[in-house]
């Protein structure tokens, strides 16, 4: 495949082959392992741009016109062009050109990228591939270089609908992990490059996942959280949070709620009452039993720390993250603390911090530092013994990679739990599980059938080579991730392999080990029920 | 003959200080942007295993001890190692390496050429035999750069065309630009390695003409040594042209993007840039944009029950 075939019309660009992806260990090492992942159905393939790799994470109708189809090419290069200026992208232009300009093409960022090692190396998912294109463009239809500047430059692409289609697929195609930019010599990021590829299409051409814009930020904004949990619900999850705990733990425990001037405000995101009340449970027992003065918000977005706007669009972004901040200001609290949530930790903390001003800009801390101070200077009492199973840790990238809060998490890990292990690699070079930039949340089509055989391969691999002593289903084994998508991301990928059923590994978060570790609870309070 | 070297060479001098100044300039003067590190940052205490301040229980409160000396010999070393090539791809560092170290020392022998220049016209005999030390210390570091510049360059420069041509992974992303950059450098390597062995074997002649440079009484050089001259000075003027800015960017991109870590403080002079940035008008038409309207303005007011 040459890279200017993007432009060539044909039904698919490639076909991915189950012969063709990276080999799993066992007991997932024989070729009937992998369950077949769907295919689009025809009428499908007739109504969406399908034609990159027949797998859909957006799902763009096809233009009914030429017209139509003319206006959005057109569109789109507007949209690059506002992009390459100050007024409209000062947010990200110093970071964009600089890897716009300075790549050498040496390659040598290509086998950290776990999408395009998955794959079986296809042509299509290699990091430098979508920035290649882009250059390209840049360079005929923006730049507008002479033909033999472009033969020289090796720049020559035919701008059509066929590849800003594709393109548009092709960056949800890339987790954002920005693996392969820690290993570029010269600084360059080709997932930031995907970054702002979505925001053309956003920004301009109001082109962008359904989950992520209208029932991700969209809604955040309007009902106050992207699962749909109104003010109202709140409070009916949080009375059932209370009785629950009560019900596991014997201890009867009020959540506080827009408790003014608290010390804390913690944001979680919004997925953990629905998806694992647990998670939310456990910070509160954790946090009553340190004698913390802390609170939950329930005005709306305040409720819910979860930030789409990171992955795709510079203005959704901004608009929750002022929100946040206006909650914790009308709440004076002393600071925000973000729970278990990677992206909204990157978010809210490291994106948001050249947004923010003023008296909007509260202190804004990790919760996980805060935990490790708890149980490594013994501020509540805790039993290692009762987490005596192979546990290991996967290191969300937003928060590790991306943000350096690497220890923390494992102090805790080292002092509570007695078969903790580390997966390889580990830390600030982990894998991304696969559900990052979004995918996790991503349920168009057959885009989870992808993310998992695909974008979450790696991380399998590493899982299962983490417990291959252990991995008879007689022993039970604990993977800590203390972050909602990535656990949304395992329990997809788990199910898609019935991970549980054939090696019985769980997933779960970290203050869920803690509260398992405490003394005061008598029945375990992880329960090993699958969901 | 010998005015056309003269010129073209203050030429090509001024060419290249004058391009990169600019291009150093236009990336320095790009708006600061919102942050995008990547761990690990090499000025933070713990920067062994990718550790930051986000690790601190309030932060914000504590003194924070950067070591920019640290991140700046990381970035200098990897110039002289290119660690990250032989981890990840050996076979082309056996290549890429040698070519990396001809530039450096390409570039070294011709600044030591000028210097040896500046000390003859002080009066300081250059020559192995010389009565000063700075001279005998001139004339064999100008021998060794310039003769191992002239060997690994010319080497590193064939077996990066061979690679780009074999490797699949490097051939597809090839542009005719690369081959004709490994053409020339080659070139330029062998010119000097030809000059060197058959014609000039104490470089003494890159030296008379430096001096003549900056006395303004030009010489004639050999046929070897006009040729290495000319290509390495078309070279400078081809230089800005290419990617090679990168030997100045990557330090740019590392301290201003991969390891920006600096927190924005209230009152502070980064929130004073922030708050100009926000009130410049936005373009972009996606229906929820307000197009025409600041970033500032784009944010609904926040609709607070209590
Ligand atoms: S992004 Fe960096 S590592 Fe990858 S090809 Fe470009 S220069 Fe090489
Ligand atoms: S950011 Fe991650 S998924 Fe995207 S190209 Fe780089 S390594 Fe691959």
């Amino acid at each position: 495949m040459k890279i200017e075939d993007i432009s060539k019309k044909s039904e698919q660009l490639i076909t991915i082959k189950p012969e063709d992806l990276m080999p799993l260990p066992y007991p997932y090492d024989t070729p009937d392992a992998d369950p077949a992942m769907r295919e689009l159905t025809q009428d499908q393939k007739n109504r969406y741009e399908a034609s990159l790799d027949g797998v859909l994470a957006i799902g763009i109708p096809k233009p009914e016109t030429k017209e139509i189809e003319e206006e959005l090419i057109r569109k789109f290069l507007s949209g690059l062009a506002k992009l390459l200026t100050k007024e409209n992208n000062w947010t990200f232009l110093q970071p964009l050109l600089h890897s716009l300009e300075y790549c050498v093409k040496c390659q040598i960022c290509n086998d950290s990228c776990p999408v395009y090692v998955a794959s079986g190396k296809q042509e299509i998912y290699r990091p430098t591939y979508r920035p290649e294109i882009l250059r390209r463009i840049i360079n005929k239809y923006l730049k507008k270089q002479s033909t033999l500047s472009l033969k020289l430059t090796g720049s020559d692409i035919e701008l059509n609908w066929t590849l800003i289609a594709r393109l548009a697929e092709l960056s949800y195609r890339c987790t954002l992990c920005r693996r392969c930019a820690q290993v570029c010599p010269l600084g360059v990021d080709n997932g930031l490059i995907s970054h702002e590829i979505r925001k053309i299409f956003s920004q301009e051409m109001g082109i962008a996942p359904k989950e992520l814009h209208e029932s991700g930020t969209v809604q955040q904004l309007k009902v106050g959280s992207s699962t749909g949990i109104t003010p109202k619900a709140l409070g009916n999850i949080i009375s059932f949070m209370e009785d629950e705990i009560e019900e596991k733990t014997g201890k009867k425990i009020k959540i506080p709620v827009d408790k003014e001037g608290a010390d804390i405000l913690l944001l979680h995101n919004a997925g953990e009452f629905m998806a694992w009340p647990e998670n939310t449970e456990a910070f509160a027992i954790i946090f009553e039993a340190a004698g913390i003065n802390w609170t939950l918000s329930s005005e709306l977005v305040g409720y819910d720390a979860v930030n789409y706007g990171v992955w795709y669009d510079d203005f959704q972004f901004a608009k929750i993250a002022l929100r946040h901040a206006e909650v914790a200001k009308a709440l004076k609290v002393k600071k925000i603390s973000v729970g278990e949530c990677g992206h909204a930790h990157k978010a809210m903390m490291v994106i948001a911090d050249r947004i923010l001003t003023g008296d909007l800009n509260i202190p804004r801390e990790s919760a996980i530092p805060l935990l490790a101070d708890l149980v490594i200077n013994n501020k509540i009492k805790l039993d290692p013994g009762r987490n005596n199973f192979p546990i290991t840790l996967h290191d969300p990238c937003n928060m590790v990679r991306l943000m350096g809060i690497v220890e923390p998490q494992r102090q805790i890990l080292r002092k509570i739990c007695p078969q903790f292990r580390e997966m390889e690699p580990h830390g600030v070079d982990n894998y991304c599980c696969g559900g990052g930039s979004g995918f996790a949340i991503i349920q168009s089509m057959n885009f989870p059938d992808w993310r998992s055989a695909i974008s979450g391969r790696v991380k399998l691999k590493q899982v299962l080579e983490t417990f291959q002593d252990v991995i008879s289903p007689d022993i039970p084994k604990y993977v800590c991730a203390p972050c909602s998508n990535c656990k949304g991301q395992i329990r997809d990928l788990f199910n898609y392999y019935s991970v549980f059923e054939k090696c019985n590994i769980f997933y779960g978060g970290l203050v869920e080990l803690i509260a398992n570790a405490m003394v005061d609870i008598e029945k375990p309070f992880i329960e090993w029920e699958w969901h | 003959m010998r005015i056309f070297l003269a010129i073209l060479t203050y030429f090509s001098y001024i060419f290249i200080i004058a391009m990169y100044t600019i291009k150093a300039a236009k990336y320095l003067k790009l708006p600061v942007h919102l942050r995008w590190e990547l761990y690990p940052v090499m000025h933070e205490e713990n920067y062994q295993y990718g550790g930051s301040y986000f690790e601190q229980v309030d932060w914000w409160t504590r003194i924070r001890q950067k070591r920019y000396l640290r991140g700046f010999l990381f970035l200098l070393k990897e110039y002289f190692v290119l660690g990250e090539y032989f981890q990840k791809h050996k076979a082309y560092w056996y290549f890429l390496y040698p070519w990396h170290i001809g530039f450096i020392l390409i570039i070294t022998f011709h600044i030591l050429c000028f210097f040896g220049a500046v000390a003859m016209v002080f009066g300081i005999t250059i020559s192995s035999s010389s009565q000063s030390i700075t001279g005998i210390v001139f004339y064999y570091a100008i021998l060794f750069t310039g003769v191992v510049s002239f060997v690994t360059g010319a080497f590193g420069s064939v077996g990066l065309l061979i690679k780009r041509i074999y490797d699949e992974n490097l051939k597809q992303y090839a542009t005719p630009l690369h081959y004709f950059t490994y053409i020339f450098t080659f070139l330029i390597f062998i010119s000097g390695f030809y000059a060197w062995y058959f014609i000039d074997p104490t470089l003494s002649e890159y030296r008379e003409f430096w001096k003549g440079l900056i006395t303004f009484k030009f010489i004639d050089v050999g046929c070897g040594a006009a040729t290495h001259i000319i290509l390495f000075n078309l070279f400078l003027v081809y230089l800005p042209y290419t990617r090679s800015m990168h030997y100045i960017t990557r330090f740019f991109g590392f301290c201003l993007i991969r390891w920006d870590d600096e927190p924005n403080m209230r009152g502070g002079k980064l929130e004073r840039k922030l708050q100009a940035l926000l009130n410049q008008k936005v373009s972009w038409s996606a229906a929820h944009i307000k197009s025409g309207k600041t970033w500032g303005e784009q944010v609904e007011e926040p609709k607070m029950r209590s």
